[in-house]
């Protein structure tokens, strides 16, 4: 029996899920989506995982990065390992790919600041 | 010899406790023994002070009680081994800033030490900055000397120095109409004493002058002379330009042994190596009685007394003009003036203190029930002051011997040992007067063992970091068309800039710690301590520096503000990680 | 001096856009951003939840603002940046804001219409009281997370955090994520103050535990953060005594509220509400000083930038309406009935003005469910609606249509339970 707390929407109702065979039976949702949601993250929780890479820049050592979607909650820190190996040499623009496919989870990392801005404020 | 040595023992045995015993030496009195408390070790003292012997020696100890010994410095090597020179003087707070200052007019060479990463590390950055009139001490004490003549040279000393003096006058009020006949009393003391520009205040003229007063109010005394200043600045204006004027300063410096011949001091011993000064001056504030202890000569303790202030936001200083105090019946539980208002020279409103004894010389924590004390009992003089207010709070330990009264003269016994000790409030107000006084007993005993030449070079004239955000629109743009940088508003809650930064990094005892730069430009002082600017101010050390940026402290020693960069090692996962 | 229709005083989200409404209603508009780059807090926010509810999509705080930034280039809007402004006072019929920066010096700006974005700052260890030494490692969560995010170093290897709002949750995770060790988060009430996606997503996630009605009252150390100690609070969140216990850590995150920032608008003795700690403003986001504007979290601190982005639209159209034709006001107060809103924005309706509906934000003072939230104005109901659940840390959003008779000349915001049956939504 797992307890769980929906967010699918602020209201957050208190979940429970109860193995019956093969299926899980969901009780204490208002919604549907909350019957996805607790089937979700008890088979297969997953995360967006958002953090930063070095860069070879003085003015920006850091560059913001996110999964472009969410990899399995299992490979948060190997992935956090892949990112931290990165240094970025060369401007980039949002949504451009800083690593293919990471840690084989099918997913990319993409920028989310656009350091062609960042570089040019500085040169102002 | 005074009173019955036998006698006094006999009241403490009784008062306090019987396991205590006391002795003559030299021409003081010591006390021996365990004691239950902190409590009935500083009463017992205070029994035997200003009893006819020239100081309290109290080396009681309380059971259970481990008093650690002076935080030193990480710092070893042996930067000033084998040096020589002509005045040590020990302890870099106003006193011995001041007192270096005066001695660069003479040919000396001088050395000005302190244990800590910074000057005014310890009370003269914890103090309310108020320059007393000096009405208030003893008459005939060397408080009520030094304070007035020190009141009066502030005056020269901030033009000299460059450090602002707001002179506003300080009212301490009364609620009862009676108390105003004490003028005639007053005006006998005050000519008495030489304070000039105390009155009496009718209730209105109070209230004119500090129109949100919000307790009831019968009158006022009026000191006219007291004044504000910031004192860490002026701690470092006066250390600026004794080093200007030739003298060194070694920081992170702590004092370990004395080495004495035929009853001089020959070498001092430090965590920098062995020091042969021909003099030493003992400035070292709450562990004063310590080194004189070291040169053989402890004829006075000093009793720590801890006292917390209070900030209040810069908004609320627009109701206040002054200083304002309201003595109660709970004044004085050990020497302090009950505290009051300030308004700060920056705008400030500062609360407090408090006073009380306590047996830890260098704790400057904070606590909760002394913060909430002030607030009640100090808030309501103004209306419209409330806790949400407040901004910051600080505590201090004064440097009090059990006489309450300074020590500024040569040793009895050690010829070339000097003490500024014992110098607890009206100290800063004090401290012009004490250093040329300590100036001139120097250079009298250092007459006696060479040739004491004036210093033509001397220049008394200090200019300080331009104070950007109080100049006038034209002067301020004049001065960033020179230099850009003091155009670049980096603590946006004080308008400091970054051109003042850097200036504070390239000044003549440049120290660059967060809290050093905080004391010179006040940046990270305002509203949200530094919440903003704090990086900033980081990265300014760092490129004006070199210094990498996990190598910058808050106050030096292991005070790092960031522990290592991200990303180091690939592996930086929770849990798994145990290399970072 | 350079003379503007619309001078808007913060490059951040809600500066952003409400520059952008203000020239797209054909206002010559001028930014002044203190910093170096725009989109204000949202450059260090790197993690996604930013744009939920204005572009159906999950984005990162600068992801969200660069939608913005290029919006404002694209217009050619122009901005001052690395501009600090010192001064704002009222000319006759003009704003005239004094300016300092490397390359002018100081200089004046003359505007027709000021719109106030300055954001807020955040609530400092000393102003929750926080006793003990002063070691180098108390941040609170924007500074920690400017350290981390922006510059790349770590403001401690083993943190606690007070305070369950969503920027301490956020920190949590991101410290681990980085290698530090969350040992806890602490937080004075009695429910956490954080979305309750950041409470699962943030620390169930990391098994990081929260102490409910507990707070840290002491921090040890020398140099350098070595402990802090902790005590259970009782409802009035004064500690409770035996409760202290002592944990070893080496830095402490505050994550204990935001404070609008509101020192330009004293400077011109606009109205303040001591609730929000932002102006009193009516439904164009006016101030009490007619031309001055508020938005953002400046106004009110939000949960959602989307907010913030739509409170700086309404601005910058009305600042531009406002410069266009000026008329007078006349305001109903929206009055808030018995105990049970924490705040509401606007304060006031200007009835004269040509607004068909009208945007308000509100907090329900309390947790409370199964409610009914009305407004009417006398008998006439302008707006009602059944919340399942309101939280404090939730603020609400209501589209009201004015319409039918004012002339009560009060408006009133009322909740009460839901008689009845609970029915299926």
């Amino acid at each position: 029996m797992r307890n769980l707390v929906c967010i699918e929407c602020p209201i957050g109702c208190s979940l429970t899920a109860e193995k019956s065979g093969e299926q899980w039976e969901v009780k204490g949702n208002r919604c549907t989506k909350g019957v996805d949601f607790a089937i979700n993250e008890i088979t297969d929780p997953r995360r967006s995982i958002c953090s930063t890479v070095r860069t070879t820049f003085k003015t920006v050592p850091r560059l913001s990065v996110r999964t472009q979607g969410e990899v399995p909650l299992n490979t948060i820190f190997e992935v956090m390992e892949q990112i931290n190996s990165v240094k970025l040499d060369h401007p980039v623009h949002i949504g451009e790919v800083i690593i293919e496919n990471v840690s084989n989870t099918g997913i990319n990392v993409i920028a989310t600041s656009d350091l062609y801005y960042l570089l040019e404020e500085d040169q102002r | 010899m005074g009173k019955s040595l036998k006698a006094l023992e006999k009241k403490v045995r009784k008062k306090i406790s019987p396991d205590v015993s006391l002795r003559e030496w030299r021409d003081s009195i010591v006390l021996e023994g365990m004691v239950g408390t902190w409590e009935q070790l500083y009463n017992a003292g205070k029994i035997c002070a200003n009893q006819g012997y020239k100081g309290v020696v109290n080396k009681l100890k309380v059971y259970d009680l481990d008093i650690p010994p002076a935080k030193k410095p990480l710092l070893t090597d042996n930067f000033l081994q084998d040096k020589k020179v002509d005045v040590l003087i020990i302890g870099a707070g106003i006193i011995g800033c001041a007192i270096a200052r005066e001695l660069c007019k003479w040919q000396l060479s001088i050395l000005l030490v302190d244990k800590e990463d910074d000057v005014a590390m310890h009370a003269s950055s914890r103090n309310d900055g108020m320059i007393h009139s000096g009405i208030e001490p003893k008459i005939g004490s060397k408080k009520a000397l030094y304070n007035v003549k020190g009141n009066e040279m502030y005056t020269r000393i901030g033009q000299e120095l460059d450090v602002k003096i707001i002179r506003c006058g300080s009212s301490v009020l009364f609620d009862r109409k009676l108390l105003s006949l004490a003028k005639p009393v007053l005006d006998i003391r005050a000519q008495k004493m030489g304070v000039k520009g105390v009155t009496v205040l009718s209730k209105e003229e109070v209230l004119r002058k500090e129109p949100h007063i919000g307790v009831p109010v019968a009158g006022a005394l009026h000191l006219a002379s007291v004044g504000i200043t910031s004192p860490y600045k002026m701690t470092v204006a006066y250390a600026e330009n004794a080093v200007q004027n030739g003298a060194e300063v070694s920081l992170n410096t702590i004092v370990l042994a004395m080495q004495k011949e035929h009853d001089r001091i020959t070498s001092v011993v430090t965590n920098r190596g062995t020091v042969y000064p021909k003099l030493v001056i003992n400035a070292a504030g709450v562990f004063a009685d310590i080194i004189a202890d070291m040169a053989g000569d402890q004829f006075f303790t000093i009793h720590p007394r801890k006292g917390h202030i209070l900030f209040l936001d810069k908004k609320k200083g627009e109701l206040i003009n002054g200083v304002i105090g309201k003595p109660s019946l709970s004044l004085a539980k050990g020497n302090t003036k009950g505290g009051g208002v300030v308004k700060t020279v920056d705008g400030n409103v500062l609360v407090g203190p408090d006073a009380y004894e306590q047996p830890f010389r260098e704790d400057f924590s904070t606590d909760m029930e002394n913060i909430a004390a002030i607030m009640e009992k100090h808030l309501p003089l103004v209306k419209g002051f409330s806790p949400s207010d407040v901004i910051a709070y600080c505590a201090g330990i004064r440097a009090s011997t059990y006489e309450e009264d300074f020590i500024v003269e040569r040793s009895d016994y050690v010829p070339n040992l000097v003490y500024a000790a014992g110098i607890q409030s009206p100290g800063f107000a004090s401290a012009p007067a004490i250093a040329e006084e300590i100036e001139q007993i120097t250079c009298k005993a250092l007459g006696e063992v060479m040739e004491v030449k004036p210093n033509i070079h001397w220049n008394p004239i200090r200019k300080g970091i331009p104070d950007i955000s109080h100049m006038d629109f034209a002067a301020r743009s004049q001065i960033i068309k020179e230099n850009p940088h003091y155009g670049e508003i980096v603590c946006r809650c004080e308008g400091i800039s970054k051109g003042e930064i850097i200036d504070a990094l390239n000044s003549p005892l440049p120290v660059y710690s967060a809290d050093a730069i905080k004391r010179r430009v006040r940046a990270g002082m305002g509203r949200c301590q530094g919440g903003f600017c704090l990086p900033t101010v980081m990265t300014i050390i760092h490129e004006e520096t070199g210094i990498p940026m996990t190598a910058i402290t808050k106050k030096g020693n292991n005070s790092n503000i960031v522990v290592a960069e991200t990303k180091q090692s690939p592996k930086s996962g929770g849990e798994m990680n145990e290399q970072i | 001096m350079n003379r503007y229709d619309v001078v808007v005083l913060g490059g951040g989200p809600a500066g952003l856009s409400a520059a952008w409404a203000a020239s797209l209603n054909g206002m010559n508009t001028l930014i002044i951003e203190r910093e170096n780059r725009l989109g204000g807090i949202l450059k260090q926010c790197i993690h996604d939840g930013f744009g939920l509810v204005k572009f159906k999509e999950k984005l990162t705080g600068p992801e969200y603002a660069q939608r913005y930034i290029d919006l404002v280039k694209q217009n050619n809007i122009p901005v001052l940046m690395n501009t600090f402004v010192i001064k704002v006072e009222r000319e006759q019929d003009d704003f005239v804001i004094t300016v300092v920066n490397s390359s002018q010096g100081v200089a004046q700006i003359r505007a027709k219409a000021l719109i106030l974005a300055t954001g807020c700052r955040e609530r400092t260890a000393k102003q929750v009281f926080i006793n003990g030494t002063r070691p180098a490692g108390i941040y609170t969560a924007g500074t920690a997370q400017h350290f981390v995010n922006l510059e790349g170093y770590l403001p401690g290897k083993k943190c606690v955090i007070l305070g369950s709002g969503d920027i301490g949750l956020i920190m949590a995770r991101r410290l681990t994520l980085e290698g530090a060790q969350v040992l806890g988060v602490y937080e004075a009430k009695k429910t956490p103050s954080g979305l309750s996606r950041n409470i699962a997503q943030c620390l169930n996630d990391f098994d990081i535990p929260l102490h409910l009605a507990t707070t840290i009252t002491r921090v040890f150390g020398d140099d350098r953060v070595e402990a802090v100690e902790t005590a259970r609070v009782d409802e009035h969140m004064i500690p409770i005594e035996g409760t202290e216990e002592i944990i070893t850590c080496d830095s402490v995150i505050l994550s204990v509220g935001l404070i609008p920032e509101n020192e330009i608008a004293e400077m011109l003795d606009i109205e303040m509400d001591h609730v929000t700690k932002g102006p009193v403003v009516d439904q164009n986001f006016m101030t009490s000083v007619a031309g001055v504007f508020s938005c953002g979290n400046a106004l009110h601190v939000n949960d959602l930038v989307d907010y913030v982005s739509e409170s700086g639209e309404i601005a910058g159209e009305k600042a531009a309406q406002y410069v266009r034709e000026t008329s007078e006001r006349e305001f109903v107060d929206i009055s808030m009935v018995g105990q049970d809103f924490l705040y509401v924005v606007p304060q006031h309706i200007d009835i004269k003005a040509d607004n068909k509906t009208v945007i308000l934000y509100f907090r329900s003072r309390e947790v409370r469910e199964n409610m009914r939230v009305t407004i009417k104005s006398g008998e006439n109901v302008l707006f009602s609606k059944r919340y399942i659940k309101l939280k404090p840390p939730e603020m609400e959003r209501v589209r009201l249509n004015l319409k039918g008779d004012l002339s009560s000349g009060v408006i009133d915001l009322i909740m009460e339970p839901v008689k009845g049956k609970e029915m299926a939504p």
